[in-house]
């Protein structure tokens, strides 16, 4: 359970019902209180018309018989209430009275606070004046009821009420409809802030079960990117260039084990089969030699194979050559020496034009690099033909190119020549005695170099390699060329 | 038996060859797909040796090529060991799979096995009334007795015998006996059954004139 609370879309959803439920209480508290004091100034205003009717009552009283206008001294009619001979009028009196809801009373004391005239139904709490006190004005409520005490006129005391319970009940049906209402907007509110909470995580719950498909192995899915350049687009689209360079990275990685794995399975399946065929029953010796001449045959091409894993592997883990100034023309002039009686045994003619280019670099790895690159040239020509090696100087790098007047590399397959065990003829290492990682090592050393290589091959004009390696910003100046 | 081994390996080629040689098969050999789905097409083999990758065709195509029309054993050889990739070998059509490096024997007997298969064989044994042919072994008794027999006479006695109550043409035996390297004369099969008949007895084997030979 704890675990649905930590989702996201709980988590919103929480902070969004409090935050709700404090704006509804709010709401609902501020409406309750304006319809109370709304509902009390309506009532204080009553009591005070009913005070009034009352004064005007006594007043009429007081007035001498015949007389039917004009006002009366305050203080007369406090002599006829002292006297006790002052009575409001029937018509007055009938208000003040009786204990249904909404009744009225009154009484008046003067300002000893003996009590001088009150209607009958006042209730025994009522307030009493305090004798030797400002009693000022006074506004409260008692019970059921609304309960108003001032100074009246020749400094009387008038206390008069009124019983509110009608508008009491009618201000609790109020508060009850109130938080009903209240209610129904939290809710509905809760709904549609999960409805809204859901619809925002719905995105980020399908990026999220998608990434997990791929993590689980299905490398070749991606997330759904909508097209519009939401904050959620623009993660699928981070995710889904993570997951294309994470699939390469295996896809390579896989098509390179199988490869090897393959490379490596076929010289092992030749040794022991023919070592299993030819131990079968007794030979002739010219049997045995050959067979003996077939395994080692195949142990050397296993050498070669494994060694040229052994140089990718650590050109490929190696990182940034080590560099030290070198120079590129006698690397090129002493590989072409090396490879002078292959080029002889393929009939092959190697012309070199080369001035002393300084460069640097590793000059292990670069004699390995020129070696694979003439050496492919030599071997991928037919009896006959011309390979040129080069080199030169350029303003902040040098450049050696390796062209051959053969039959060119197909357009197809120009992209993939520089991939582990990619092999134009198809042709495998036992027919053709190369390992088909040649031209790999050769990038993986130029990689190493931070420099470029890059293959141009039209149509019925040979093959042109050139290597471009940069120079170090501040090193020396280029040497002249001569 | 007949077989075609499409491999483009050289050295593995020969081996592989030779060694099928040694066991009395006749062998031809194909060094791409294109080559092998040719003579797979051409001639009958009584099975195929087939290499997955393969210059010009890979082995999926051969495949793809061959069935269903063909119906010849297929046994994929292939350095590919995942297990997607024998079962899209085996589902592809292939008979049997076997991984490099293999065992030679263990490939032999897969051979036998597939075989039989094809000609409806339970048993590495066939017994014929008092004769009976062990394919393993490739030897003949004869009520316990072994019966001595040259490699091309055992040949001859299992392909009849496997293909028991049939009439076997001539040309189907030349097919299968002889690969595209024997210039076999014709009469030579005449010579291999009397052969067997002074050795099995003269009723082992009949002729259909005309048809060919039968035992039944």
């Amino acid at each position: 359970m704890s675990v649905v609370f930590h989702s996201l879309r709980w988590r919103v959803q929480l902070w969004h019902g409090a935050i709700l439920l404090l704006a509804v209480l709010a709401f609902c508290l501020t409406a309750y209180r304006l319809a109370w004091a709304s509902q009390l100034r309506h009532i204080d205003k009553s009591i005070a018309q009913n005070e009034w009717t009352m004064f005007h009552g006594l007043m009429v009283a007081c007035r001498p018989e015949g007389v039917d206008k004009g006002s009366v001294p305050p203080e007369a009619i406090v002599e006829r209430l002292r006297a006790g001979t002052l009575a409001v009028p029937a018509t007055v009196a009938a208000r003040f009275g009786g204990n249904e809801p909404g009744y009225l009373y009154f009484a008046i004391y003067d300002r000893d606070g003996r009590r001088l005239l009150h209607s009958e139904n006042l209730p025994a709490d009522s307030a009493l004046p305090q004798p030797e006190q400002d009693t000022g004005e006074l506004y409260r409520l008692v019970g059921s009821r609304r309960e108003t005490m001032h100074g009246g006129p020749g400094g009387l005391i008038v206390v008069s009420g009124r019983d509110i319970t009608a508008e009491r009940e009618s201000l609790h049906r109020f508060a009850w409809s109130l938080g009903a209402l209240g209610l129904a907007v939290w809710s509905f509110g809760l709904l549609g802030g999960w409805w809204l909470a859901g619809r925002a995580i719905k995105p980020i719950a399908t990026i999220s079960r998608t990434a997990t498909r791929i993590a689980a192995g299905n490398l070749s899915e991606r997330i759904d990117v909508q097209g519009t350049d939401s904050e959620l687009d623009q993660l699928g689209r981070v995710l889904n260039d993570t997951f294309d360079r994470l699939h390469e990275t295996l896809e390579q990685q896989k098509r390179f084990t199988a490869d090897a794995s393959h490379e490596l399975r076929t010289p092992i399946t030749i040794l022991l089969s023919e070592t299993q065929r030819i131990l079968k029953r007794e030979r002739t010796p010219a049997e045995y030699e050959e067979a003996i001449r077939t395994c080692h045959d195949t142990a050397a091409r296993m050498r070669r194979l494994v060694e040229a894993l052994l140089l990718l592997a650590r050109q490929e883990a190696s990182g940034a050559a080590p560099r030290e100034s070198c120079d590129l023309a006698a690397i090129l002039r002493e590989t072409i020496a090396q490879l002078a009686p292959l080029a002889k045994e393929r009939g092959i003619d190697v012309r070199a034009e080369l001035s002393p280019t300084r460069c640097d670099g590793d000059p292990a790895s670069l004699a390995i690099l020129a070696s694979n690159l003439v050496a492919n040239a030599i071997q991928h020509h037919s009896t006959g033909g011309h390979v040129e090696v080069s080199c030169a100087t350029a303003a902040h790098s040098v450049a050696f190119s390796v062209r051959d007047d053969g039959p060119g590399i197909p357009a197809e397959d120009l992209p993939h020549i520089f991939r582990r065990f990619y092999r134009v003829d198809k042709a495998r290492a036992g027919a053709s005695g190369h390992t088909g990682l040649g031209l790999a090592i050769a990038k993986a050393i130029v990689d190493n170099h931070g420099g470029s290589i890059s293959v141009s091959s039209p149509v019925g004009h040979g093959t042109r390699f050139t290597v471009t390696l940069p120079t170090a910003p501040t090193g020396s100046a280029p040497a002249p060329r001569g | 038996m007949r077989l075609l081994v499409i491999e483009d390996d050289p050295a593995l080629l020969r081996t592989l060859a030779a060694s099928l040689r040694e066991e009395n098969y006749a062998v031809d050999t194909a060094a791409d797909g294109a080559d092998g789905l040719l003579k797979a097409q051409q001639n009958t083999y009584d099975a195929i040796l087939l290499d997955v990758m393969l210059p010009k065709l890979d082995g999926w195509g051969v495949l793809a090529a061959l069935r269903p029309a063909n119906r010849t054993p297929v046994l994929m050889l292939t350095a590919l060991d995942a297990v997607p990739a024998r079962i899209k070998g085996l589902d592809a059509g292939a008979d049997d799979y076997l991984t490099k490096p293999f065992d030679i024997d263990e490939l032999l007997a897969r051979l036998r096995a597939l075989i039989r298969r094809a000609a409806g064989q339970t048993s590495t044994r066939i017994a014929i009334g008092e004769l009976s042919i062990d394919t393993a072994a490739r030897r003949a008794t004869v009520a316990g007795e072994e019966i001595v027999l040259t490699a091309r006479e055992y040949a001859l006695l299992e392909y009849l015998a496997l293909h028991r109550g049939e009439v076997v043409t001539r040309a189907a035996l030349y097919e299968h006996l002889f690969d595209e390297a024997d210039d076999s004369l014709s009469n030579l099969l005449d010579v291999h059954v009397s052969n067997l008949r002074k050795k099995l007895g003269r009723d082992l084997i009949a002729t259909r004139r005309g048809h060919g030979y039968c035992i039944e």
